[in-house]
């Protein structure tokens, strides 16, 4: 039977007054937003595939697509998951001249043309997941959709770690396109280990996002971290200002933040348990920390060391330049058989005992060796060590309470953070942001060198830790000399997952990171980037696109890349719900450096708030600073119930004065007998 | 035949369902007969009734500062030799048609039309070619009918296929023009002439534009006239009427230009209906508005296209939307 085809349309589907991306925006998501196309001159590859769309589409850079192929394969229809990576508009002009031409070269009359010219909106998309995944071949012809919530959990392989019962996802923010709001979720296995670990975040200084990133994602891991997975907690080095000295303190957050925290199942708020530890400054007595406000001090505990604690990590302090190989021996002999051991020369130093227990202890100790060698001479050499490489190493290690005074003490007082006694969901700030660089190097290394210590041996408190450090471009450079601090970071890089040890980094510039450090952080995060920084190799796997939308990203915008996910996600996160460091140092302005009786009342009224000025000059009354400094130290470190009686019987006890007699001249031989004459 | 009623796909219908008839052809990559030098109407000069004023004169016309046109109707044909059967060649033509509406400043489809259909003197076949052609699973349009005794000759054969191809290209677009009139009230611009039908040609909508001037319809002071048109300037206006055709009012519209080495270039003749009883001063104001519509229409450029001179980019879009889905 005879028959003609003719092909009769009506128009666009598109209601009256409504365009095609409001259309799309009202979540009506079933209907295709785009079409596949392929040439020969920009074919579809199995990795990439082109799309257009109409001129008023809600796709972006970065935005999520399912495509719907056709034709089955294998009796299953092939479902292709992309993120647009490039978007190309163009119209039918051949050339720039003949738009000049039409309108004259007055573009005033350009925006009268009766018709707009035809114009093209062509996407190129990175290929996220295809179902099936084999056999894997070129993307196929099809419609292309906006792709909805569990089209972005497919899509992200999210769907493997957030199945009911064996949930892991720890949400990043919120992915948004068009009518699509889904919550993106990182594994835990893969953010805190084992899997992989560590997180790195780069973005330009001055719009925070790094550090509100970092607390925000903090607040999700305590909020989502798996119960079965064990216990968490944060040790976080306040590196400059305020940033990290309010995490306990409520901040405001507007609407749509809220409405962020609640797609995420995060708990708007503050950090519920935050301990603070900050050095002295170098009078011994004030806390070198901005979050030194009275208010506030319930919870910020000294930080102080003693010899003991500070040689076991001299190589943080002596560099290579200062002390070879001669004086490594010295600095080993001195700590493995001087400090905290009975130590006598019989040869040398006669019948004295030493007990080194302090840097004052060490002092003496180098004085009388030194002495003992000078007054034998012609020997210049003690146990085989030269008298030079002494003096060397005296000066050297003396001069580590003056460089880090505050922080070491010489009397040997330690305040430390409770490794044993680590809390679960609990944060550990310390702030060295006022310290020297020395003493910031000397706190990082020994505190997670202890971390790590008590994590092998699973006696922490904790199973896992985080820890955050930011301006890593500093710490762990990836040019410049070879540092202990480094080495550490390198270490807990590529070792520290496997202890529950993860490392959560930031810097403003990637590239100048040891590649080690970063390539080992299995989640890298990216707020707005410089543009001279994306030129830089280490970016050349982003489109031009990304790298433009990179640099423009609003605050609140993170690009995130995940094991998971085989190309960077763009997600919305907000701004946490803790009072930035700024803020609150407005609101809590940092206390004023008092004297001597007014800073341990300070520090004593966070045990026992009832004490007052009188009461601790009484106990003070002319006891000398060390031996006042020494006994606040005392009770600050036991907390005893009875903390002024405490204080008191750690002061040394002053013997009461008696008259001294003035002996008189040795009087004359008196007279034996009644004569004067009777000799 | 499955539903491919394309070239290709009715090429390879025919090749398998009677392999015995010949080799499949190679015409899909030859040009459509609408290329090949044909029999063309010959160039000639008659002269029309003026029917504003006198003469035909020259007037000044303002472009319209907001467009008028609602739509743009074009329509396109391609036919290909896809046999010979015993030496009469079989035609494979498409005509189609669209009417592509303005909303917005910018032009999506109202309306479009696309017809297949086989072309051959069927008096002239085989009784196993007419077979084979009546199972084809498409309309097969016999050449040969009304024409008195077919002639053999191919070329004969061909140019009677083209000249039914064209047919069924103008009826297509009669339709869309119809159609658009009966249900919309915005002026729609034609590329060609309105007189063909005589529903098209009294349809007040409709405003027809004639890129070609084989037939010139000024001579002597006339011709003058017109050839000396400056750009955004008219003729007067006259009637065209014939045995064959609708009557219609005409005049020229220079574009732009003018050339120095064509006269003609940048030049349109339009067509609208004849209104009876109108004045002058509204069969002049009728005149100047619509051509005042079709000079704001002047940008886009529809370049690269070689009549960029006189074809408007309504017109340049419509032939872009028919060539991607016929």
């Amino acid at each position: 039977m005879a028959f003609e085809i003719a092909k009769n349309f009506s128009g666009p589907s598109v209601e009256p007054g409504r365009s095609a991306g409001e259309a799309m925006t009202s979540a009506n998501l079933a209907e295709p937003l785009g079409r596949v196309v392929a040439t020969e001159r920009r074919p579809n590859t199995p990795h990439e595939f082109h799309f257009w769309t109409a001129l008023d589409s809600p796709v972006g850079i970065g935005t999520i697509v399912r495509v719907d192929s056709a034709h089955p394969i294998g009796g299953q229809l092939v479902h292709v998951y992309g993120i647009v990576v490039e978007g190309l508009s163009y119209t039918d002009l051949q050339s720039p001249l003949h738009d000049v031409m039409a309108h004259d070269a007055m573009p005033a009359s350009a925006s009268h043309a009766a018709t707009e010219r035809a114009e093209v909106r062509l996407y190129t998309a990175a290929v996220l997941r295809q179902v099936p995944e084999e056999p894997l071949q070129p993307v196929p012809m099809g419609a292309v959709f906006l792709a909805d919530e569990a089209d972005v959990a497919v899509a992200l392989r999210m769907d493997g770690y957030l199945r009911p019962g064996a949930r892991t996802g720890i949400p990043v923010g919120v992915y948004h396109a068009g009518g699509t709001n889904a919550p993106i979720y990182l594994d835990a296995d893969f953010l805190i280990g084992p899997e992989a670990a560590h997180l790195n975040i780069s973005g330009v200084s001055g719009l925070a996002t790094k550090t509100s990133a970092i607390e925000w994602i903090l607040s999700s891991i305590f909020a989502h971290f798996p119960e079965s997975k064990g216990s968490v907690a944060a040790v976080c080095f306040n590196v400059k200002g305020p940033d990290l000295c309010f995490l306990d303190q409520p901040g405001p957050i507007d609407a749509a933040d809220a409405a962020l925290y609640e797609q995420c199942s995060v708990s708007p708020g503050p950090f519920e348990h935050v301990q603070y530890f900050a050095p002295f400054k170098a009078d011994g007595f004030s806390l070198n920390t901005l979050r030194s406000n009275e208010a506030l001090l319930h919870n910020v505990s000294s930080l102080t060391w003693g010899l003991r604690e500070v040689l076991q990590y001299a190589e943080v302090l002596l560099n290579k330049d200062d002390v070879d190989a001669k004086a490594d021996a010295l600095i080993d002999f001195i700590r493995d058989r001087v400090v905290d051991h009975e130590f006598r020369d019989d040869q040398l130093l006669g019948q004295k005992r030493y007990m080194v227990r302090s840097f004052a202890d060490l002092e003496a100790w180098f004085r009388d060796v030194l002495a003992a060698i000078e007054a034998k001479p012609g020997e210049g050499y003690w146990r085989t060590h030269h008298v030079a490489t002494i003096r060397k190493v005296r000066n050297r290690l003396s001069n580590i309470s003056t460089r880090c005074a505050g922080l070491v003490t010489d009397d040997g007082a330690v305040s430390d953070l409770p490794f044993g006694e680590f809390k679960d969901r609990t944060v550990y700030v310390i702030d060295v942001a006022a310290l020297e660089e020395d003493a910031q190097d000397l706190i990082f290394a020994r505190v997670v060198t202890k971390l790590r210590e008590h994590l092998e041996k699973r006696e922490l408190g904790v199973n896992h830790v985080v820890v955050f450090v930011d301006e890593l471009n500093k710490y762990a450079p990836g040019d410049g000399p070879e540092t202990y601090v480094k080495k550490m970071l390198l270490d807990l890089a590529e070792r520290g997952r496997y202890l529950g040890l993860v490392l959560f980094s930031a810097q403003q510039f990637r590239s100048q990171v040891h590649r080690r450090v970063v390539g080992n952080s299995g989640t890298a995060v990216y707020g707005r980037m410089d543009a001279d920084e994306l030129a830089t190799p280490g970016y050349a796997v982003l489109s031009q696109a990304v790298k433009t939308k990179l640099s423009t990203l609003e605050k609140g915008q993170l690009m995130v890349r995940h094991p998971h996910f085989t190309q960077p996600i763009f997600v919305r996160f907000p701004r946490p719900a803790i009072l930035r460091g700024r803020d609150g140092a407005e609101m809590y302005p940092q206390a004023a450096d008092v004297g001597l009786d007014a800073a341990v009342l300070r520090g004593l009224r966070s045990l026992d708030p009832s004490l007052t000025l009188g009461a601790v000059q009484d106990a003070i009354g002319i006891h000398e600073a060390e031996d006042v400094i020494r006994a606040r130290n005392a009770t600050l470190r036991e907390r005893p119930a009875n903390v002024l009686a405490f204080f008191r019987a750690q002061l040394r006890p002053i013997v009461g004065s008696r008259p001294v007699v003035q002996p008189g001249p040795p009087p004359v031989r008196a007279p034996s007998g009644p004569s004067p004459y009777d000799f | 035949m499955g539903a491919d009623l394309s070239f290709a796909g009715v090429d390879r219908w025919l090749w398998e369902a009677a392999p015995e008839l010949g080799p499949r052809s190679v015409g899909g990559d030859q040009p459509s007969l609408e290329v090949v030098p044909t029999q063309r109407e010959l160039p000639r000069m008659t002269d029309a009734a003026v029917i504003e004023g006198r003469a035909v004169l020259a007037h000044p016309v303002a472009a319209a500062s907001t467009p008028a046109f609602g739509g743009f109707l074009d329509g396109t044909q391609t036919s290909r030799v896809i046999r010979e059967a015993d030496g009469i060649p079989i035609v494979h033509g498409t005509v189609a048609a669209a009417v592509r509406q303005r909303v917005d400043r910018r032009l999506i489809t109202w309306r479009h039309e696309v017809r297949q259909r086989l072309y051959a003197p069927r008096g002239l076949l085989s009784p196993q070619w007419n077979a084979l052609l009546d199972r084809a699973g498409l309309s097969v349009v016999d050449t040969s009918r009304g024409e008195g005794d077919p002639i053999a000759h191919p070329y004969a054969v061909r140019d009677a296929a083209s000249h039914r191809v064209q047919e069924d290209r103008e009826a297509v677009e009669r339709s869309l023009a119809e159609a658009w009139c009966a249900s919309m009230v915005e002026p729609l611009l034609l590329d060609g002439g309105t007189s063909g039908s005589e529903s098209l040609a009294s349809a007040a909508q409709l405003v027809g534009v004639v890129k070609s001037h084989r037939t010139l319809y000024v001579s002597g002071a006339g011709l003058a006239a017109v050839r000396g048109l400056r750009a955004g300037e008219r003729s007067s206006v006259f009637r065209i009427a014939s045995r064959h055709r609708a009557a219609v009012a005409s005049w020229y519209l220079r574009l732009r230009g003018p050339n120095a080495a064509d006269w003609m270039w940048g030049l349109v003749r339009v067509e609208v209906a004849d209104l009876p009883d109108l004045s002058q001063a509204v069969l002049a104001e009728r005149a100047d508005r619509i051509s005042g519509w079709l000079l704001s229409e002047r940008a886009p450029l529809s370049l690269p296209d070689a009549r960029w001179d006189r074809m408007t980019y309504g017109i340049r879009d419509c032939e872009e939307f028919l060539r991607a889905v016929s």
